[in-house]
Protein backbone atom coordinates (compact mmCIF):
# COMPACT_ATOMS: atom_id res chain seq x y z
CA UNK A 1 0.00 0.00 0.00
CA UNK A 2 2.81 1.99 0.82
CA UNK A 3 4.69 0.98 -2.13
CA UNK A 4 1.33 2.20 -4.23
CA UNK A 5 1.12 5.29 -2.83
CA UNK A 6 4.72 6.41 -3.14
CA UNK A 7 4.54 5.44 -7.03
CA UNK A 8 1.36 7.49 -7.60
CA UNK A 9 2.52 10.35 -5.76
CA UNK A 10 6.05 10.18 -7.51
CA UNK A 11 3.94 9.61 -11.29
CA UNK A 12 1.77 12.98 -10.08
CA UNK A 13 4.92 14.84 -9.45
CA UNK A 14 6.43 13.88 -12.35
CA UNK A 15 2.92 14.48 -14.28
CA UNK A 16 2.86 17.87 -12.61
CA UNK A 17 6.17 18.82 -13.61
CA UNK A 18 5.47 18.75 -17.31
CA UNK A 19 2.09 20.72 -16.52
CA UNK A 20 2.42 24.63 -16.94
CA UNK A 21 -1.04 26.07 -15.58
CA UNK A 22 -1.19 30.06 -16.78
CA UNK A 23 -3.31 32.63 -15.00
CA UNK A 24 -4.13 35.27 -17.45
CA UNK A 25 -3.99 38.30 -15.20
CA UNK A 26 -3.82 42.22 -15.56
CA UNK A 27 -5.34 45.17 -15.31
CA UNK A 28 -9.00 45.84 -16.99
CA UNK A 29 -9.12 49.41 -18.35
CA UNK A 30 -12.35 51.00 -19.17
CA UNK A 31 -12.14 51.97 -23.01
CA UNK A 32 -12.22 55.69 -23.75
CA UNK A 33 -14.33 55.97 -26.58
CA UNK A 34 -18.06 57.56 -27.75
CA UNK A 35 -21.13 55.36 -27.16
CA UNK A 36 -23.07 53.56 -29.60
CA UNK A 37 -26.55 55.17 -28.87
CA UNK A 38 -28.05 51.84 -28.46
CA UNK A 39 -29.34 49.82 -25.11
CA UNK A 40 -28.74 46.29 -26.05
CA UNK A 41 -28.40 42.89 -24.36
CA UNK A 42 -25.29 40.80 -24.36
CA UNK A 43 -24.94 37.33 -24.03
CA UNK A 44 -22.14 35.72 -22.99
CA UNK A 45 -22.03 31.82 -23.99
CA UNK A 46 -20.35 28.78 -21.16
CA UNK A 47 -17.58 28.87 -23.41
CA UNK A 48 -16.71 32.40 -23.37
CA UNK A 49 -17.06 32.37 -19.53
CA UNK A 50 -15.18 28.96 -18.72
CA UNK A 51 -12.63 29.49 -22.08
CA UNK A 52 -9.24 27.14 -21.13
CA UNK A 53 -6.78 26.23 -23.78
CA UNK A 54 -5.38 23.11 -23.31
CA UNK A 55 -2.05 21.97 -25.89
CA UNK A 56 0.57 19.56 -25.40
CA UNK A 57 3.98 20.72 -27.06
CA UNK A 58 6.56 17.46 -27.32
CA UNK A 59 9.14 18.72 -25.62
CA UNK A 60 7.62 21.48 -23.79
CA UNK A 61 4.71 19.65 -21.86
CA UNK A 62 1.14 20.56 -21.72
CA UNK A 63 0.01 24.29 -21.29
CA UNK A 64 -3.39 25.01 -19.82
CA UNK A 65 -4.04 28.51 -20.43
CA UNK A 66 -7.28 29.78 -18.37
CA UNK A 67 -8.43 33.11 -19.56
CA UNK A 68 -11.96 33.04 -18.99
CA UNK A 69 -12.18 35.12 -16.27
CA UNK A 70 -9.93 37.62 -17.31
CA UNK A 71 -11.53 38.01 -20.77
CA UNK A 72 -15.26 37.92 -19.03
CA UNK A 73 -14.51 41.05 -16.91
CA UNK A 74 -12.51 42.73 -19.87
CA UNK A 75 -15.54 42.20 -22.42
CA UNK A 76 -18.02 43.32 -19.48
CA UNK A 77 -15.97 46.48 -19.31
CA UNK A 78 -16.03 47.05 -23.06
CA UNK A 79 -19.48 46.59 -23.82
CA UNK A 80 -20.47 49.18 -21.19
CA UNK A 81 -18.35 51.27 -22.25
CA UNK A 82 -19.13 50.62 -25.82
CA UNK A 83 -22.94 51.45 -25.87
CA UNK A 84 -25.87 53.26 -24.43
CA UNK A 85 -27.13 50.53 -21.77
CA UNK A 86 -25.59 46.98 -21.33
CA UNK A 87 -27.83 44.27 -20.05
CA UNK A 88 -26.59 40.64 -19.63
CA UNK A 89 -28.88 38.48 -20.99
CA UNK A 90 -29.64 34.23 -20.60
CA UNK A 91 -30.58 33.21 -23.90
CA UNK A 92 -28.50 33.71 -27.50
CA UNK A 93 -32.13 34.98 -28.52
CA UNK A 94 -33.51 38.34 -27.00
CA UNK A 95 -37.48 37.41 -25.32
CA UNK A 96 -40.48 39.30 -26.31
CA UNK A 97 -39.80 41.06 -22.91
CA UNK A 98 -36.41 41.79 -23.59
CA UNK A 99 -37.55 42.93 -27.81
CA UNK A 100 -39.31 45.49 -25.98
CA UNK A 101 -36.75 47.41 -23.97
CA UNK A 102 -33.56 46.13 -26.29
CA UNK A 103 -32.45 47.47 -29.52
CA UNK A 104 -30.26 44.64 -29.96
CA UNK A 105 -28.50 41.89 -28.81
CA UNK A 106 -24.58 41.50 -29.35
CA UNK A 107 -22.99 38.00 -29.08
CA UNK A 108 -18.53 38.07 -28.37
CA UNK A 109 -16.99 34.12 -28.85
CA UNK A 110 -14.11 32.72 -28.79
CA UNK A 111 -13.59 31.12 -32.05
CA UNK A 112 -9.70 29.75 -31.75
CA UNK A 113 -7.08 30.43 -29.35
CA UNK A 114 -2.71 29.77 -30.41
CA UNK A 115 0.15 30.60 -28.41
CA UNK A 116 3.76 30.50 -29.55
CA UNK A 117 6.60 29.66 -27.25
CA UNK A 118 10.20 31.16 -27.91
CA UNK A 119 11.15 27.01 -28.35
CA UNK A 120 8.90 26.63 -31.21
CA UNK A 121 9.13 30.30 -32.82
CA UNK A 122 13.07 30.39 -32.21
CA UNK A 123 12.39 34.29 -30.80
CA UNK A 124 12.64 35.62 -27.43
CA UNK A 125 8.75 36.00 -26.93
CA UNK A 126 6.00 34.25 -25.66
CA UNK A 127 3.43 35.19 -28.54
CA UNK A 128 -0.39 34.61 -28.32
CA UNK A 129 -3.66 35.43 -30.59
CA UNK A 130 -7.05 35.30 -29.98
CA UNK A 131 -9.92 34.85 -32.85
CA UNK A 132 -12.88 36.66 -31.74
CA UNK A 133 -16.55 36.99 -33.46
CA UNK A 134 -18.98 39.50 -32.60
CA UNK A 135 -22.41 39.15 -33.57
CA UNK A 136 -25.04 41.48 -33.43
CA UNK A 137 -28.90 40.93 -33.74
CA UNK A 138 -31.22 43.15 -34.12
CA UNK A 139 -34.49 43.24 -32.00
CA UNK A 140 -36.09 40.37 -34.00
CA UNK A 141 -33.07 38.27 -33.35
CA UNK A 142 -32.25 38.58 -37.18
CA UNK A 143 -28.45 38.76 -37.79
CA UNK A 144 -27.36 42.18 -38.20
CA UNK A 145 -23.51 41.78 -38.50
CA UNK A 146 -20.84 39.73 -37.54
CA UNK A 147 -17.37 40.61 -37.25
CA UNK A 148 -14.08 38.68 -36.72
CA UNK A 149 -11.55 39.97 -34.71
CA UNK A 150 -7.94 38.84 -34.04
CA UNK A 151 -6.00 39.71 -31.20
CA UNK A 152 -2.75 39.77 -30.42
CA UNK A 153 -0.02 40.01 -28.27
CA UNK A 154 4.04 39.32 -26.91
CA UNK A 155 5.77 39.18 -23.96
CA UNK A 156 9.85 38.97 -23.51
CA UNK A 157 10.45 35.58 -22.31
CA UNK A 158 13.26 36.71 -19.88
CA UNK A 159 11.35 39.12 -17.76
CA UNK A 160 8.88 36.46 -16.36
CA UNK A 161 8.29 32.50 -16.06
CA UNK A 162 7.47 31.23 -18.92
CA UNK A 163 3.60 30.56 -17.66
CA UNK A 164 3.93 34.43 -16.46
CA UNK A 165 5.51 35.50 -19.80
CA UNK A 166 2.61 33.83 -21.99
CA UNK A 167 0.06 34.97 -19.43
CA UNK A 168 0.73 38.65 -20.23
CA UNK A 169 0.92 37.95 -23.79
CA UNK A 170 -2.67 36.49 -23.38
CA UNK A 171 -3.57 39.51 -21.54
CA UNK A 172 -2.09 42.02 -24.45
CA UNK A 173 -3.81 39.76 -26.82
CA UNK A 174 -6.88 40.23 -25.08
CA UNK A 175 -6.59 44.20 -24.67
CA UNK A 176 -5.53 44.12 -28.84
CA UNK A 177 -8.61 42.39 -29.60
CA UNK A 178 -11.00 44.77 -27.44
CA UNK A 179 -8.87 47.87 -29.01
CA UNK A 180 -10.13 46.93 -32.40
CA UNK A 181 -13.82 46.30 -31.35
CA UNK A 182 -14.04 49.41 -29.57
CA UNK A 183 -12.69 51.58 -32.81
CA UNK A 184 -13.86 49.52 -35.45
CA UNK A 185 -17.22 48.05 -34.36
CA UNK A 186 -19.00 51.31 -34.73
CA UNK A 187 -17.52 51.86 -38.39
CA UNK A 188 -19.05 48.93 -39.30
CA UNK A 189 -20.91 49.41 -42.69
CA UNK A 190 -24.00 46.89 -41.12
CA UNK A 191 -23.57 48.76 -37.88
CA UNK A 192 -24.05 52.15 -39.33
CA UNK A 193 -27.19 51.20 -41.19
CA UNK A 194 -28.73 49.26 -38.46
CA UNK A 195 -28.12 52.51 -35.88
CA UNK A 196 -29.75 54.66 -39.16
CA UNK A 197 -32.63 52.49 -39.81
CA UNK A 198 -33.33 52.49 -35.82
CA UNK A 199 -33.46 56.10 -35.77
CA UNK A 200 -35.50 56.15 -38.86
CA UNK A 201 -38.11 53.85 -36.87
CA UNK A 202 -37.49 56.00 -33.90
CA UNK B 1 35.14 30.73 1.19
CA UNK B 2 38.22 32.72 0.44
CA UNK B 3 37.96 31.71 -3.76
CA UNK B 4 34.66 33.04 -3.39
CA UNK B 5 35.16 36.42 -2.10
CA UNK B 6 38.06 36.69 -4.36
CA UNK B 7 35.80 36.14 -6.96
CA UNK B 8 33.19 38.26 -6.46
CA UNK B 9 35.43 41.53 -5.72
CA UNK B 10 37.35 40.28 -9.16
CA UNK B 11 33.44 40.71 -10.75
CA UNK B 12 32.59 43.58 -9.19
CA UNK B 13 36.52 45.40 -10.12
CA UNK B 14 36.53 43.55 -13.59
CA UNK B 15 33.94 44.98 -15.80
CA UNK B 16 33.97 45.79 -19.24
CA UNK B 17 34.83 48.47 -21.10
CA UNK B 18 31.69 50.46 -22.70
CA UNK B 19 31.93 53.57 -25.27
CA UNK B 20 28.57 55.83 -25.17
CA UNK B 21 27.68 58.74 -27.80
CA UNK B 22 25.09 60.85 -27.36
CA UNK B 23 23.19 63.40 -30.26
CA UNK B 24 20.74 65.55 -29.67
CA UNK B 25 18.38 67.68 -31.86
CA UNK B 26 16.36 70.47 -30.90
CA UNK B 27 13.59 71.67 -32.48
CA UNK B 28 11.64 73.29 -29.74
CA UNK B 29 12.12 75.00 -26.36
CA UNK B 30 11.08 73.18 -23.49
CA UNK B 31 10.72 73.40 -19.92
CA UNK B 32 8.96 71.32 -17.07
CA UNK B 33 7.31 72.87 -13.90
CA UNK B 34 7.40 71.07 -10.92
CA UNK B 35 3.82 69.51 -11.29
CA UNK B 36 4.28 68.86 -14.75
CA UNK B 37 4.49 64.88 -15.81
CA UNK B 38 6.68 62.77 -18.18
CA UNK B 39 5.66 59.65 -19.61
CA UNK B 40 8.64 57.43 -20.98
CA UNK B 41 6.72 54.71 -23.41
CA UNK B 42 8.41 52.04 -25.54
CA UNK B 43 7.44 51.74 -28.91
CA UNK B 44 5.65 48.18 -29.43
CA UNK B 45 5.95 46.55 -32.28
CA UNK B 46 4.68 43.62 -33.71
CA UNK B 47 7.75 42.14 -34.93
CA UNK B 48 10.56 40.42 -33.17
CA UNK B 49 12.65 43.31 -32.09
CA UNK B 50 11.09 45.67 -29.65
CA UNK B 51 12.49 48.66 -26.86
CA UNK B 52 12.93 45.96 -23.73
CA UNK B 53 10.71 46.91 -20.60
CA UNK B 54 13.75 46.90 -18.37
CA UNK B 55 15.24 49.79 -21.09
CA UNK B 56 12.32 52.36 -19.91
CA UNK B 57 12.18 51.33 -16.60
CA UNK B 58 15.73 52.29 -15.88
CA UNK B 59 15.45 55.62 -17.69
CA UNK B 60 12.17 55.92 -15.02
CA UNK B 61 14.06 55.17 -12.33
CA UNK B 62 16.88 57.78 -13.23
CA UNK B 63 14.93 60.27 -13.80
CA UNK B 64 12.80 59.98 -11.05
CA UNK B 65 15.52 60.00 -8.20
CA UNK B 66 18.50 63.16 -7.61
CA UNK B 67 17.83 66.71 -7.08
CA UNK B 68 16.61 67.60 -10.45
CA UNK B 69 13.93 64.24 -10.33
CA UNK B 70 11.00 64.37 -12.75
CA UNK B 71 7.55 63.67 -12.14
CA UNK B 72 6.59 60.45 -14.35
CA UNK B 73 3.66 58.68 -14.93
CA UNK B 74 3.95 54.83 -14.83
CA UNK B 75 3.78 54.03 -18.58
CA UNK B 76 1.12 51.25 -17.56
CA UNK B 77 -1.08 53.47 -15.82
CA UNK B 78 -0.90 56.12 -18.73
CA UNK B 79 -1.87 53.66 -21.22
CA UNK B 80 -4.87 52.10 -18.86
CA UNK B 81 -5.85 55.51 -18.31
CA UNK B 82 -6.15 56.33 -22.11
CA UNK B 83 -7.23 52.81 -23.46
CA UNK B 84 -7.07 51.90 -26.09
CA UNK B 85 -5.60 55.07 -27.73
CA UNK B 86 -1.71 54.34 -26.93
CA UNK B 87 -1.98 50.36 -28.00
CA UNK B 88 0.56 49.10 -30.39
CA UNK B 89 -2.22 48.93 -33.19
CA UNK B 90 -3.61 52.70 -32.24
CA UNK B 91 -0.64 54.86 -31.03
CA UNK B 92 0.31 57.62 -33.04
CA UNK B 93 3.07 57.41 -34.97
CA UNK B 94 4.10 61.25 -34.94
CA UNK B 95 3.58 64.50 -33.48
CA UNK B 96 1.04 65.28 -36.10
CA UNK B 97 -1.37 62.36 -35.31
CA UNK B 98 -1.95 64.09 -31.96
CA UNK B 99 -4.56 66.99 -32.82
CA UNK B 100 -6.75 63.64 -34.43
CA UNK B 101 -6.03 61.85 -31.05
CA UNK B 102 -7.29 64.69 -28.96
CA UNK B 103 -10.13 65.24 -30.82
CA UNK B 104 -11.38 61.87 -29.41
CA UNK B 105 -13.90 62.01 -26.89
CA UNK B 106 -12.11 62.46 -23.37
CA UNK B 107 -8.50 61.87 -24.30
CA UNK B 108 -7.27 65.55 -23.70
CA UNK B 109 -9.69 66.23 -20.57
CA UNK B 110 -7.69 62.79 -19.30
CA UNK B 111 -4.25 64.42 -20.40
CA UNK B 112 -4.90 67.39 -19.04
CA UNK B 113 -5.77 66.26 -15.69
CA UNK B 114 -2.92 64.39 -14.96
CA UNK B 115 -0.53 67.23 -16.01
CA UNK B 116 0.90 65.17 -18.56
CA UNK B 117 2.74 67.53 -20.40
CA UNK B 118 5.73 65.34 -22.47
CA UNK B 119 6.02 61.98 -23.60
CA UNK B 120 9.23 60.09 -24.51
CA UNK B 121 8.92 57.68 -27.31
CA UNK B 122 11.79 55.38 -26.63
CA UNK B 123 12.61 53.21 -29.94
CA UNK B 124 15.94 50.86 -29.92
CA UNK B 125 17.33 47.66 -28.72
CA UNK B 126 20.55 45.91 -27.69
CA UNK B 127 21.84 43.31 -29.77
CA UNK B 128 24.44 41.23 -29.79
CA UNK B 129 26.79 41.54 -32.81
CA UNK B 130 29.59 39.83 -32.45
CA UNK B 131 30.21 36.67 -30.32
CA UNK B 132 33.00 33.38 -29.58
CA UNK B 133 35.94 31.54 -28.22
CA UNK B 134 35.74 28.89 -25.95
CA UNK B 135 34.63 27.58 -22.76
CA UNK B 136 33.49 24.84 -20.78
CA UNK B 137 32.76 24.12 -17.17
CA UNK B 138 34.12 19.94 -15.45
CA UNK B 139 33.11 18.45 -12.81
CA UNK B 140 33.92 14.55 -11.41
CA UNK B 141 34.55 12.84 -8.28
CA UNK B 142 37.88 14.29 -8.16
CA UNK B 143 37.37 18.21 -8.68
CA UNK B 144 36.04 20.52 -11.67
CA UNK B 145 36.64 23.49 -13.24
CA UNK B 146 36.53 26.05 -16.11
CA UNK B 147 38.93 26.51 -18.99
CA UNK B 148 38.47 28.65 -21.58
CA UNK B 149 37.72 32.26 -22.83
CA UNK B 150 34.65 33.03 -24.42
CA UNK B 151 33.78 36.88 -25.32
CA UNK B 152 30.56 38.90 -26.68
CA UNK B 153 30.16 42.00 -28.14
CA UNK B 154 26.64 43.91 -27.57
CA UNK B 155 25.41 46.89 -29.42
CA UNK B 156 22.87 49.13 -27.44
CA UNK B 157 21.08 52.22 -29.96
CA UNK B 158 18.21 53.73 -28.31
CA UNK B 159 16.76 57.15 -29.84
CA UNK B 160 14.10 59.10 -27.30
CA UNK B 161 11.12 61.33 -29.71
CA UNK B 162 10.11 64.02 -27.25
CA UNK B 163 6.75 65.04 -27.60
CA UNK B 164 5.40 68.32 -26.37
CA UNK B 165 1.47 67.94 -25.26
CA UNK B 166 1.02 71.69 -24.90
CA UNK B 167 1.77 72.65 -28.35
CA UNK B 168 1.49 69.15 -29.86
CA UNK B 169 4.52 68.93 -31.20
CA UNK B 170 8.25 67.28 -31.67
CA UNK B 171 10.31 69.29 -29.09
CA UNK B 172 13.12 67.25 -30.22
CA UNK B 173 15.19 63.94 -30.57
CA UNK B 174 17.89 62.08 -28.57
CA UNK B 175 19.87 59.81 -29.84
CA UNK B 176 22.16 56.97 -27.61
CA UNK B 177 24.48 54.62 -28.81
CA UNK B 178 27.18 52.57 -26.68
CA UNK B 179 28.72 49.25 -27.22
CA UNK B 180 30.72 46.98 -25.13
CA UNK B 181 32.44 43.43 -24.98
CA UNK B 182 31.87 41.14 -22.48
CA UNK B 183 34.44 38.29 -21.32
CA UNK B 184 33.70 35.10 -19.27
CA UNK B 185 37.37 33.54 -18.36
CA UNK B 186 38.11 30.48 -17.17
CA UNK B 187 40.97 29.59 -14.99
CA UNK B 188 39.37 26.83 -12.14
CA UNK B 189 36.94 29.26 -11.24
CA UNK B 190 34.36 31.22 -14.23
CA UNK B 191 35.99 35.22 -13.76
CA UNK B 192 33.04 37.34 -15.55
CA UNK B 193 33.72 40.44 -17.05
CA UNK B 194 31.13 42.06 -17.96
CA UNK B 195 30.28 45.15 -20.27
CA UNK B 196 26.82 46.69 -20.04
CA UNK B 197 26.01 48.86 -22.64
CA UNK B 198 22.63 48.85 -22.05
CA UNK B 199 23.33 50.57 -18.62
CA UNK B 200 25.55 52.74 -20.27
CA UNK B 201 23.49 54.30 -22.84
CA UNK B 202 20.30 54.04 -20.35
CA UNK B 203 22.23 56.17 -18.16
CA UNK B 204 23.13 58.83 -20.64
CA UNK B 205 19.73 58.72 -22.30
CA UNK B 206 18.40 59.49 -18.75
CA UNK B 207 20.97 62.34 -18.22
CA UNK B 208 20.71 64.08 -21.34
CA UNK B 209 16.61 64.01 -21.32
CA UNK B 210 16.83 65.45 -17.59
CA UNK B 211 18.59 68.35 -19.45
CA UNK B 212 16.61 68.46 -22.50
CA UNK B 213 13.62 69.48 -20.53
CA UNK B 214 14.76 71.23 -17.68
CA UNK B 215 17.30 73.59 -19.39
CA UNK B 216 16.27 73.92 -22.96
CA UNK B 217 15.61 76.41 -25.33
CA UNK B 218 16.72 76.56 -29.09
Amino acid sequence: MVRFSASLLLSIIALSACTTNVVVEGTVPTPLVAKIPADVGVYYDERFRNFVHTEAIREEGTWNIDLGEQNLSFFRKLTRAMFKSVVEVNSPELTEEQKSELDGLVIPRIEKYGFLTPGISGLKFFSASIHYRIIVLNQNNENVAEYVVVGYGKSEAGLFGSGDALGEATMLAIRDGGTRIAIELSQQPAIVAWLAQREGAD
Amino acid sequence: MRAIIVMLLLTLVLTGCVTARIEQSRTANTGIRSNDALVILGRASYNDRETEESFTECLSDELSKGPNSIRLIPEDEFKDSLYPWFEPRTAPDSSDDLAQLFAQPGVQDRITASNVRYLAWIDGDTITVDKGGSFSCTISTFGGGCFGVTYWEQDASYEASIWDLQNLTTAGEISADANGTSYLAGLILPIPILARPGNAACKALAKQLREFLITGTL
